[in-house]
């Protein structure tokens, strides 16, 4: 299993020093809690792209599909599924401040955090670390935790539109489950329209205000 | 100006929400009745009953039939009074 | 592209691992295709005219190269036999995480063969393959087995999946049927009575492996191009919605319902010839098979104000009922209520029985009562009991004879348990008259529940396919929904969408089953194509995405040579057995009877169906006379050994 960055996605790791300055995280995944279908697609894709070797295997993705949402989840429902994913906290995440050898760097590209693997020690401290649970163990031991693949999520390429999933029919676009958002658009919404709180209702928002980046 | 019918199934009437109803048409074509319909019901009728690409009725899961049983086409004629179905379907499983 | 071949001796308890050479991929795609050539090279070595309830039967499960790989396209996991109810070659397909997690467990295939000398069940687990007790799980239906293994085997490596069989099985009765994951079925066939005969209770599987792709950028930048040819399909947004139920207000307009044994082909009763499922049965999100961007699937949750009869079903669950679910219930059956559609659905599939030919063996009985055929002794002598009425409509029936059939408790279940052709020939016998016009059923005796008098492709594809009646495998969508458009893109004529002709429907069979035929070799759904058969085609579009996996280059040309290749493999197998032109037949309702109602009144399938059908051998390739395949056409598909076998056995025109 190979452990070195990933080049062919990440170009430039970026190494901020203790207490320095970090650029916040500009856009970030964002998943509809029961919309999603429990495709899985989302988990092959994203290990298809990560693998070095063209291998196929959920269990090395960076984001998981929840079969059984917790209570205190938004919108549970009894046949919900959720897609658990990286929520690229705001810069340093508490993942990277936990790691005792500095094994995080930033994407200068997102600013999102990734994990070094050949300065990984694999002590898995980030594991609980992350209030989140979605830094994911490897068989093999190896740390897994998104990094938005550069800017350009196969996860999100990878998800498919729901029938509820338009802006009322206004400019009749459609958005898909998974997809990522400029995390000042979606927080203007969030001030804009407190009225919209339910999910499917946040995302119509979003796509009349033009700020979701992967309309089908 | 004759006047034709139209009955929506399914999607067509998730749309419409009615079921059936009447349109007076200067031409009597299945031209004229399609853009009477997506005049009516707008972009999402529009996506659903027309094929960009082809400019034809979108022919992915749908049928129209006459009340012969006969599939229509954008290049049929309609005659007064004809009904036309819009339907959208699937077979087997 | 190599994979893994699990071969399980029950009999002896050996467990072999063989490696699926890459040129297998390259003759015979992957999936069905291989499915069936492990069977047919096992029957070269063992007697093809065995019992299927024998321990010579094979089983075999398959899961084609791009199932699991992302492609959007769904899963479909293949199960290939010899069919223990019809005699004759037999598959099914059901999707589902199994066939998904096989792989993920470190095999494709699983041939098994053998009868263990109690129930056991197989475990599969990162490479690892053991044959485990299974008494407590005897007796269980299909669902409580499934959850017992799940909760037994725990997550590590992953959560458990498993192939089950109900009681039905357990019974071999010969339309019992194999579910997947407790929720999906592989039901025709009689795939539930061959491992029922083996003792093998079930097939459970856990992996943390992964599946190699060839060129993973090609595959995704494919399945990337595929998720906006489908999102952009507004037509699918209905089917994620409804699934298969899309049909029924079509189904109903036209007349191609199955009503009361098929004597009308319209549903009565306002429930259920409507939307209404979707509008009040349906309340929770859409869920999917595995693998796939359209997401057909539903689930429900009864909590009895939904109609009249859901009240007696309060708190059931179960996925929502599809349309052959529908035709069987609402249909065969003319039950009003879609509570009770559901909850036969949900019976059906615990205790892992076919519904189509269950419900034609009930209908078909129901029929004689309406007729005054049945006098209350004779009852008595078919039930074993006094006084089992037999109304249409009536789910208390219908639930009895049900448990008739899968407990095998009186004469009904023993002579209808290999579906309705052979059970009324056995009742026929019995009663000493003959009730042979009552029955539906298509080739080998098995039936199907939707009305096919006017549309001549559907009733070639009754006559045709390789394992019994089946709409699947050539499916007459040109025909049905009269698509000039993709007649001129086949045939370069308009024929083919023209219901009132016999021309191009053989040819439109044969043409379509060499394209299902390379999509249940891919191991992916039929769905997406059937939703825009034009816009992207098996050989085509979804033979790039079959390079992109395997590495194997085909023009469309080939890759149709290719599913040529592989029907053809199947036919052989059936000729094997002594199948001629004679038994690609219908029944006499469907050929003689006129069609009563709906668009097309007055047709009978005897206006065109010889002629469709000499249109069909002549696009095969095949004698007129005999139906039997010539050396001519074998050797241009490089089929020589087949033939050589063929020929053998007296079942190859040399021509």
């Amino acid at each position: 299993m190979s452990r070195t960055p990933q080049k062919e996605l990440v170009t430039g790791a970026v190494w901020h020093p203790p207490g320095a300055e970090i650029p916040d995280v500009e856009e970030k995944l964002y998943a509809l809690s029961n919309q999603c279908t429990d495709c899985n697609i989302c988990e092959v894709a994203c290990s298809l792209v990560h693998s070095p070797d063209g291998m196929v295997n959920p269990l090395l993705a960076r984001l998981k599909v929840d079969h059984s949402p917790q209570v205190g989840r938004k919108a549970v429902h009894p046949f919900g599924f959720a897609a658990d994913i990286c929520h690229h906290c705001g810069n340093p995440p508490p993942c990277a401040e936990v790691c005792p050898t500095d094994a995080f760097y930033y994407d200068p590209k997102t600013n999102v955090a990734v994990i070094a693997q050949d300065k990984c020690i694999q002590c898995m401290e980030c594991v609980p670390g992350c209030p989140f649970d979605v830094i994911f163990v490897a068989p093999d031991g190896e740390l897994l935790k998104c990094d938005l693949c550069g800017g350009e999520p196969a996860c999100v390429d990878a998800c498919a539109t729901r029938p509820e999933m338009n802006n009322a029919g206004k400019q009749y676009v459609r958005a898909p489950v998974l997809f990522h958002t400029d995390t000042a658009g979606y927080r203007a919404v969030l001030q804009d329209k407190p009225e919209r709180k339910d999910e499917v209702g946040m995302m119509q928002a979003m796509l009349e205000a033009g700020t979701v980046s992967s309309a089908a | 100006m004759i006047t034709v019918h139209a009955q929506y199934q399914s999607r067509f009437r998730e749309i419409t929400r009615v079921e059936k109803e009447s349109f007076e048409i200067a031409e009597p074509t299945m031209v004229a009745l399609a853009a009477a319909i997506t005049g009516k019901y707008g972009p999402a009728m529009t996506a659903l009953l027309m094929d960009e690409d082809s400019k034809s009725l979108n022919s992915r899961g749908t049928l129209y039939l006459n009340s012969k049983g006969t599939r229509m086409y954008l290049e049929d004629g309609l005659a007064d009074g004809e009904t036309v179905f819009f339907m959208v379907g699937i077979a087997g499983g | 592209m190599e994979s893994r071949l699990l071969r399980v001796n029950l009999t002896t308890g050996d467990c072999k691992v063989e490696t699926v050479p890459h040129a297998m991929f390259e003759r015979w795609i992957g999936g069905s295709g291989i499915n069936n050539w492990i069977m047919w090279e096992h029957f070269l070595t063992h007697d093809v005219n065995c019992d299927p309830r024998g321990p010579d039967n094979i089983f075999v499960f398959g899961v084609g190269p791009l199932a699991a790989t992302g492609s959007g396209s769904g899963i479909k996991g293949r199960i290939t036999f010899k069919s223990p109810c019809y005699g004759i070659f037999g598959d099914s397909a059901a999707g589902g995480k199994f066939p998904y997690m096989v792989r993920f467990a470190g095999f494709d295939y699983i041939a098994i063969t053998g009868r263990a000398p109690k129930p056991v069940y197989l475990h599969l687990c990162d490479g690892d393959v053991e044959i485990r007790d299974a008494s407590h799980l005897w007796g269980k239906n299909s669902a409580e087995a499934h959850n017992t293994l799940v909760q037994e085997l725990g997550d590590f490596p992953s959560l458990a999946h498993t192939l089950t069989i109900g009681q039905a099985g357990e019974n071999q009765v010969g339309i019992a049927s194999v579910v997947s994951d407790a929720s999906r079925i592989h039901a025709r066939g009689g795939g539930g009575c061959v491992l029922g005969s083996k003792n093998l209770k079930a097939i459970a599987v856990q992996g943390s492996g992964g599946v190699r792709v060839h060129n993973p950028r090609g595959l995704l930048n494919w399945s990337k191009d595929f998720r906006q040819k489908i999102d952009q399909n507004e037509a699918i947004y209905g089917f994620k919605r409804r699934g298969t139920l899309g049909a029924v207000e079509m189904y109903q307009h036209i007349g191609s319902h199955f009503w009361r044994n098929n004597q009308g082909n319209m549903f009565r009763g306002d429930e259920v010839r409507s939307d209404n499922w979707v509008k009040k049965f349906h309340k929770y999100s859409e869920v999917c098979s595995a693998d796939c961007y359209i997401a057909c699937d539903g689930r429900y949750k009864l909590d009895g104000t939904e109609s009249e009869k859901a009240k007696k079903y309060v708190g059931e669950s179960f996925r929502r009922p599809e349309y052959l679910t529908t035709a069987s219930a609402a249909g065969a059956l003319d039950l009003r209520d879609w509570a009770e559609v559901a909850h036969w659905g949900k019976v059906t599939n615990d205790y892992g029985i076919d519904n189509q030919d269950l419900s034609t063996s009930i209908s078909f009985i129901m029929e004689l009562e309406q007729h005054g055929l049945l006098s209350a002794r004779q009852k008595a002598e078919l039930f074993d009991r006094d006084n089992q009425s037999l109304e249409w409509g009536c789910m208390e029936d219908v639930e009895e004879l049900m448990k008739d059939m899968v407990f095998q408790r009186n004469r009904f279940g023993e002579f209808f348990h290999n579906g309705p052709y052979y059970g009324a020939l056995r009742y026929s016998e019995f009663r000493g008259e003959n009730f042979m016009k009552y029955a539906t059923y298509g080739k080998g005796g098995a039936s199907f529940t939707e009305e096919m008098r006017p549309f001549p492709t559907w009733m070639n594809n009754m006559a045709v396919a390789s394992r019994g009646a089946d709409h699947l495998k050539g499916i007459g969508l040109i025909e049905k929904f009269q698509r000039r458009d993709l007649s001129m893109k086949y045939f370069g004529r308009l024929e083919a969408a023209d219901l009132s002709t016999p021309v191009l429907k053989g040819a439109c069979t044969a043409v379509v089953e060499n394209q299902v035929a390379l999509l249940n070799s891919y191991g992916v759904c039929l769905f997406h194509w059937m939703l825009d058969p034009g816009g992207y085609t098996p050989e085509d579009y979804y033979g790039r995405a079959f390079a992109e996996v395997t590495g194997i280059d085909r023009t469309p040309e080939e890759l149709m040579r290719d599913g040529e290749r592989i029907c053809n493999l199947e036919k052989a197998f059936n000729s094997r057995l002594g199948l001629r032109r004679e038994h690609d037949t219908i029944c006499e309702r469907w050929m003689f009877e006129p069609c009563p109602e709906g668009m097309y009144p007055g047709k009978v399938a005897a206006d065109m169906f010889e002629t469709v059908l000499d249109e069909y051998y002549e696009w095969r390739g095949w004698d007129q006379r005999s139906g039997l395949q010539t050396e001519a056409r074998l050797k241009s598909l490089g089929m020589d050994d087949v033939a050589e076998v063929l020929a053998a056995d007296g079942a190859l025109v040399r021509a």
